[in-house]
């Protein structure tokens, strides 16, 4: 038998089976040991809490109670009446699109530019991931000072301008706004650093030739640069927008009930469902929606998958 | 139809909780096989009273030198959460630390032991206890829990503004409440108020129908949400004939006072007790707790208590902590001791000064620190004709008041509803709904 493999179009199944009839014993050893362990603790924690989720969406099961009768689609049926939920999902789609495009956008920018800085460049992707690796709560608690209507530092460089007091965290509109800005903070460097890495591997000699062809910043960008970016592209636009559909902690805390500064109670999706899992007892129900979540962001992912595929 | 055992169910959910992290640290103390040794363990979701518990602790261990006491405190919200994940899974505290609102998720799925006789002997005792709070953790004649101390709302007012307005004192009446806010408030030259002359509840939807309702009682006469005719049901009174006018009548003035030339008070403005502790607000409806908090946070501020004003009726909102055990406890005597004990003046003394939650011993003397900190003096001394109320037994009362606290927020909001009794009827009709849709849900509603 050849060592050599040809490719050849052939079924998965049929590709599959000729591999692990060529694989020796060993190697099946070998990659049951590997492969195995990891596999089994990515079904414990990651599949079965989801199917076990699936499940519990069809019960009304209620954290204290004993009686937890099976219920079918009741669930999913009171989602299409749950108000809170409905305005949780629009609040979620509405910040997600803001915190998403102002966060790829402002980080490609970065990018660019920090690409004709070469030498410094380092410094400032440094600088740009300090809020990446500062913990949510701690992020969200210095932003919820510096919203603070009374004493907080925004509103204090805003009255400089003649703007009055305003209620960033108290109004139902700008606290999304003000979300959006706290979102785009803290994950801005991370998507700098990974526009960098892919800026990086675009050849010099390429875009030197380009131009001498005479082609103008814009079309260098437009014509070669984000063409040649698209698989980065796909990889932050996917990432982004798991980050901030699941969006909770800076929303738990921005909004939390301390003495002196409530807020507004901005309802988002995970919000809803830890609110109904854990405040109101509602298990079954909140299950269900956290099928639905799931079922949202990956539609999410799959229509991305489809607008940045790459075209033969 | 299947149902899948609960005790699988509870299993699964103990075992997320624990990956999720959120699960508590360390061990449930029911592990241990020897009631006289082993850990004890208490949660709180008032940490206030926390200093009370560790005082206990010390002489606990005089009576059971192997038994180790465990206290936690968590945020309110928090605490709840973990309790309701915990006590089903055979995961939770020994001794169960449940206010008022809570009980009854407890009592109803039986995981509460009965109250010892001699216990019961005392909070039976309507010389000792109230019986309202008595009947709050009553069930078919037996005790399920001690109640312990009482939380009630009362008014504070900042003494030096009210000078500043000439007021003599206090508002006796709601009427008189609106009209003293209106002098008391200050506005910036843009407009912007800089001082609110009575800070309202403006978000949070449960702590603001919470507010709202000392109000609508004193409209109205009646609670929002009352006792049902059948035990554990619990009835709507928005929609009450008798209700009705009061009811639009206080939404229209809380939207004339937050809207337009009547505005006393603003969202973009510090609230609640950080509020009046920073002197940005004249009147305030809070808890026995913002006393020592506006002592420690405003020095300087100069205030007083005093009754809620009246209407229609007059009284106020009370809540209870009640001590109970876990059914479930290997350490059942222990955790009844340690209740025993923290019925002494000691412990209560310790409750009253560092929380300024009031001990509900009726046969304890705390005329001594009522001589010291006459900021108490609303919470303390008994008032004749003023009627002190509780929530009904509601064990959807968080989402209840959360969901349609929001219809009522929302309508705060709204200007366009300024001098419209339609449209504010049309908002305590929605909040109705609200609020039946949820008990509907949930199994209580009562007509």
């Amino acid at each position: 038998m050849s060592d050599v493999i040809l490719p050849q179009r052939s079924s998965l199944g049929a590709r599959l089976a000729k591999g692990w009839a060529r694989m020796k014993r060993e190697h099946i050893i070998f990659v049951l040991c590997t492969l195995g362990p990891v596999l089994a603790l990515f079904g414990l924690i990651r599949i079965y809490p989801i199917a076990e989720t699936i499940w519990l969406s069809f019960y009304d099961y209620h954290i204290t109670r004993r009686r937890n009768p099976f219920v079918g689609l009741a669930n999913y049926a009171y989602l299409l009446e749950d108000g809170p939920f409905h305005e949780a999902l629009i609040n979620t789609i509405v910040f997600s699109t803001f915190a998403v495009v102002a966060t790829l956008v402002l980080a490609l920018a970065c990018a660019v530019l920090l690409r004709s800085i070469e030498k410094a460049a380092p410094t400032y992707e440094l600088l740009f991931y300090i809020p990446v690796v500062t913990p949510w709560v701690p992020a969200s608690v210095i932003w919820k000072w510096i919203f603070d209507p009374t004493y907080g530092a925004l509103n204090y460089a805003l009255s400089f301008f003649g703007i009055p007091r305003l209620g960033w965290l108290q109004d139902p509109v700008l606290i999304l706004f003000a979300l959006v800005v706290v979102s785009v903070w803290k994950m801005v460097g991370y998507f700098v650093v990974i526009f960098g890495v892919g800026l990086r591997a675009i050849p010099e000699e390429l875009l030197e030739a380009s131009e001498l062809d005479g082609v103008t910043p814009w079309q260098k960008l437009t014509k070669i640069i984000l063409p040649l970016l698209r698989p980065i592209i796909l990889f932050s636009v996917v990432t982004c927008t798991i980050i901030n559909v699941n969006v909770f902690a800076p929303v738990y805390v921005l909004t939390a009930s301390a003495q002196g500064a409530p807020a507004y109670d901005l309802k988002v999706l995970v919000g809803e469902i830890y609110s109904n899992g854990f405040v109101y007892y509602h298990m079954g129900y909140a299950g269900a929606q956290c099928v639905v979540l799931l079922l949202f962001v990956m539609s999410l992912l799959f229509v991305q998958f489809l607008a940045f595929r790459e075209k033969n | 139809m299947t149902r899948r055992s609960g005790i699988d169910r509870r299993g699964v959910l103990a075992g997320g909780v624990a990956l999720a992290g959120s699960a508590l640290v360390g061990q449930r103390s029911a592990w241990a096989a020897d009631p006289t040794g082993g850990r004890l363990s208490i949660w709180l979701g008032y940490g206030e009273t926390a200093p009370a518990y560790k005082a206990a602790i010390e002489d606990f261990k005089q009576l059971y030198p192997n038994i180790q006491v465990e206290l936690l405190s968590f945020d309110l919200r928090e605490f709840e959460a973990k309790l309701s994940v915990g006590v089903p899974t055979g995961n939770g505290p020994d001794i169960l630390t449940l206010h008022d609102f809570i009980f009854p998720h407890y009592f109803n799925n039986d995981h509460l032991d009965e109250v010892p006789a001699d216990l019961a002997k005392v909070v039976n005792d309507p010389k000792i206890v109230e019986p309202v709070f008595r009947d709050v953790c009553s069930r078919e004649g037996k005790l399920w829990g001690v109640p312990w101390w009482k939380g009630s709302r009362a008014f504070f007012y900042n003494l030096d503004h009210f000078k500043e307005a000439g007021l003599a004192g206090p508002p006796k009446t709601m009427d008189e409440m609106w009209e003293f806010a209106e002098k008391l408030t200050k506005k910036n030259p843009d407009g912007t108020i800089a001082r609110a002359g009575v800070s309202l509840r403006l978000t949070d939807g449960s702590g603001a129908l919470q507010k709202f309702c000392d109000h609508y009682f004193a409209m109205t006469g009646h609670q929002i949400l009352e006792a049902g005719a059948k035990p554990g049901t619990v009835r709507v009174t928005l929609k009450d004939k008798d209700c009705i006018d009061g009811g639009v009548k206080l939404l229209l003035d809380y939207i004339a006072h937050l809207h337009g030339p009547k505005k006393v008070d603003d969202w973009a403005l510090k609230h609640d007790a950080q509020g009046f502790a920073n002197g940005l607000a004249s009147m305030l409806f809070r808890e026995d707790w913002v006393v020592a908090f506006i002592r420690k946070n405003g020095p300087n501020i100069k205030f007083a208590t005093a009754p809620v004003p009246r209407g229609k009726a007059w009284g106020n909102f009370h809540l209870a902590e009640i001590l109970s055990v876990n059914k479930s406890s290997k350490l059942k005597k222990p955790a009844w001791d340690f209740i025993r004990l923290l019925q002494g003046q000691k412990y209560l003394d310790i409750v009253l000064q560092e929380s300024g939650w009031v001990p509900l011993r009726l046969d304890r003397d705390f005329s001594a620190f009522l001589a010291k900190n006459p900021e108490y003096k609303a919470f303390l001394e008994p008032i004749p004709g003023y009627q002190a109320y509780l929530e009904p037994p509601n064990t959807a009362y968080v989402e209840c008041t959360t969901r349609t606290g929001d219809v009522i927020l929302a309508a705060f909001r709204d200007a366009s509803l300024l001098g419209k009794p339609e449209g504010a009827k049309a908002v305590l009709f929605k909040a109705y709904d609200t609020a039946a849709a949820i008990l509907k849900r949930s199994g209580i509603y009562s007509e």
